[in-house]
């Protein structure tokens, strides 16, 4: 009997251990709206690629060897991705190979790179936002001397991407499904009011006012909330955050809340909710416009009524936020660098580029894809490609250090709640800058 | 060690080792790690050792909410999870007929993955075209906004959860419904006993072990609870994280704050809190039985 009894309490005992060991699946990103806050920790340097690149300049000497490439690109993303991939792998001269290993969702790449981390065991590239790295900053790759020696002009790359690539204090990355949040709007809807896409926050204020007043429904909505305080401090020519703390304690600060504050508590804008991504909300006309990843447009069902795609609206400066990984590269093996450089210099090439945009709506990361024939007939057609590269020089990016990750996730539900709470600006502004400062 | 004893033991080495490495191993680990200050997974770095994760988890009011909000969760699910169960139960059982297909159709939700379960259950909670609310309207309830008020957050994952719980409790009630002798019920037909007499005096006693058991169990799982939320709120903990739990409060230190050590801390006092709640528990339960 008492054996018994031990029996069930061990049993027990176990099982409640059994949670300890894993509570492991997918995490709370999407590729849709996972921003990707990033950074500016400069952390001692590791991997030093200067040999590998110093042989480079001389003659190319590379073995055939097999490069693995994690990725999280589904659909007609990774098809076009297979596609590129297969025409590096039989066209090359040295006979590398690059084999590309689908990882499931964003949020699944970041689990899965985070544990390889652990085991010492990550891949040789990767697709991966800046915040991802902060844990294992020291197993990357440094590109600096690849892509003073052999790369086919570094400045052709679009400024805010290279500022991106670089914020570590070195580069740590290239460019690759890069896309930027736009306004969508319901053109038929605008139209129908005699309103146009508003260019700036009093236009937002105004055509919020005339939507509300014939339809009842909201004007705006933003899929990623944390990113639209950055933007809308932006666009008041200030900062949001950085290593040391909020930087926006100033009057234009204060200004941006109080444009936040009036929107949500007129009503003029709107939280997603049961909705999960506005472009559901939209899809169904029961919101007039939203802020998004143009990467999502594919998510938005027109039927009915006419998409309208425009830039952010600004104040006294305009901004839009980038979206979009970057690809890191991890082999410790110098020969295995070389080759995997070979294949980013592919994927980053004007024809490459541009061939990827067309064909998934992700931004060209090159200044020069923009003006091929190929892009430019695409942009033509494309109204939110249109849209994209009308405030590419707009784009900023969010920062990256110890601190980014838990400013993102705090302040999102501390939006939530001042909004629900129909917040006045002073409480607004109160709120986001102690949630930010408690995260240090 | 005589010899039969040793081959006994040899028989379950396999099972031992897997315990040790995925149960018992972590488990250790996780304990050492929720001691190391600043404790990092990529290269096993630490700061200090000593409480810090401790204090930096108690000094976090999302942590204090998540130990509410699973405490409420533990206390309504479970307890009306086992009635609930048990009323179904016996009416299936009692329903010789279509006793199989209601049999099957009440465990479907146990072999359906959570996340498919949670986007029906989304659409049913839909503040405009949900069916839950136009059930309500019927009986002149104004629409519920479940999903995007805070306030009912809870509620609206309690209600799922109950459902989903039922389906493995009604499994193993109607396992033990067949092991209690049709003589008892035969006696108390004799006697002509009241069915409600029947149920508490003979159907509930009999059954008291595996409803002990499906306490336990749901116990346990109710909280570690994070599937549920996860799926409900696409991947979030509620509005305004209204719904944020012990297990979703660690997955989110772990994963997304890159915070491993508070992670383990926050993991260690659930390993607690469960060890002493399924010790009472089966120190009561164990204790009237006798």
């Amino acid at each position: 009997m008492k054996m018994k009894k031990l029996g069930a309490s061990i049993l027990a005992t176990i099982m409640a251990a059994s949670m300890l060991a894993g509570c492991g699946q997918s995490s709370n990103q999407t590729a849709e709206t996972s921003a990707d806050a990033q950074a500016s920790e400069t952390t001692e340097v590791a991997a030093d690629a200067s040999t590998a690149a110093g042989e480079t300049a001389g003659e190319k000497t590379i073995e055939p060897t097999e490069i693995t490439f994690w990725h999280y690109m589904t659909g007609n993303l990774e098809e076009t991705l297979t596609a590129l991939t297969d025409e590096f792998n039989s066209t090359n001269e040295y006979g590398i190979t690059v084999t590309l290993v689908n990882q499931g969702y964003a949020s699944d790449l970041q689990t899965k790179l985070q544990a390889s981390a652990a085991a010492d065991a990550l891949p040789d590239l990767t697709q991966a936002y800046n915040n991802w790295l902060t844990p294992y900053l020291d197993k990357i790759v440094h590109l600096d001397d690849f892509v003073a020696n052999d790369f086919d002009n570094w400045d052709d790359i679009v400024e805010a991407y290279r500022g991106e690539c670089s914020e570590f204090g070195f580069v740590h990355a290239v460019p690759f499904n890069k896309s930027t949040y736009v306004l969508f709007y319901n053109k038929t809807l605008f139209d129908e009011l005699g309103i146009e896409a508003p260019k700036t926050w009093a236009d937002v204020e105004a055509d919020a006012k005339i939507v509300s007043d014939a339809k009842g429904i909201a004007f705006i909505g933003y899929d990623d909330s944390t990113g639209a305080i950055e933007a809308t401090l932006k666009q008041n020519g200030e900062s949001f955050v950085d290593e040391t703390g909020a930087l926006f304690d100033t009057d234009g600060g204060r200004e941006a809340f109080e444009y936040l504050s009036n929107l949500y508590s007129n009503g003029y804008a709107r939280l997603v909710g049961e909705d999960g991504y506005f472009s559901n909300v939209i899809s169904n006309q029961n919101i007039a416009s939203y802020v998004g990843s143009s990467a999502g447009v594919s998510y938005i069902t027109a039927e009915g009524w006419e998409l309208g795609v425009a830039p952010l609206p600004g104040n006294k400066v305009n901004a839009a936020n980038m979206a979009g990984t970057n690809i890191v590269m991890f082999s410790q093996d110098t020969n295995k660098q070389l080759a995997a450089w070979e294949y980013l210099k592919f994927l980053t090439s004007t024809e490459s580029t541009s061939k990827w945009a067309v064909s998934t709506g992700y931004l060209p990361v090159r200044q020069s894809a923009y003006e091929t024939a190929e892009y430019k007939a695409y942009m033509e057609e494309n109204i939110c490609a249109a849209a994209c590269y009308e405030q590419s020089k707009d784009f900023f990016y969010s920062p990256t250090f110890d601190a980014s990750n838990d400013i993102r996730n705090s302040v999102s539900p501390a939006f939530e709640q001042l909004v629900l709470d129909k917040a006045d600006a002073q409480t607004w502004f109160d709120t986001i800058l102690s949630t930010i400062n408690a995260q240090y | 060690m005589d010899k039969k004893s040793f081959k006994g033991y040899l028989y379950l080495l396999p099972s031992i080792i897997i315990m040790v490495c995925f149960t018992l191993y972590p488990l250790v680990r996780a304990i050492i790690m929720s001691f190391l200050g600043d404790y990092s997974i990529i290269n096993d770095s630490y700061n200090s050792i000593g409480f810090e994760n401790y204090k930096a988890l108690f000094s976090d009011p999302d942590f204090g909410k998540s130990l509410i909000n699973t405490a409420i969760y533990v206390v309504c699910v479970v307890p009306a999870s086992i009635i609930l169960s048990l009323l179904f139960a016996v009416l299936i059982n009692s329903c010789k007929k279509l006793k199989a297909l209601f049999q099957t159709i009440y465990f479907l939700p146990y072999v359906t993955s959570v996340i498919a379960i949670g986007i029906v259950w989304r659409w049913m909670f839909n503040s405009n075209y949900g069916l839950i609310n136009y059930v309500l309207s019927i009986f002149g309830v104004e629409p519920i906004q479940w999903l995007n008020l805070p306030e009912y957050a809870m509620p609206a994952l309690i209600i799922f959860a109950i459902w989903k719980s039922m389906a493995f409790n009604i499994l193993i009630f109607l396992a033990g419904l067949q092991t209690i002798p049709e003589d008892l019920y035969r006696a108390a037909r004799i006697d002509s006993t009241p069915r409600l007499r029947v149920f508490t005096r003979i159907t509930v006693p009999s059954l008291a072990p595996m409803i002990v058991y499906s306490s336990v169990i749901g116990m346990i799982g109710a909280f570690k609870v994070y599937n549920e939320v996860f799926s409900l709120f696409q991947g979030k903990a509620g509005p305004a994280n209204s719904a944020m739990t012990i297990v979703y409060y660690i997955y989110d230190k772990f994963y997304n704050s890159y915070k491993y050590g508070v992670a383990a801390a926050g993991s260690v006092v659930l390993f607690l809190i469960i060890l002493a709640l399924t010790q009472i528990q089966l120190k009561v339960t164990g204790g009237r039985k006798k």
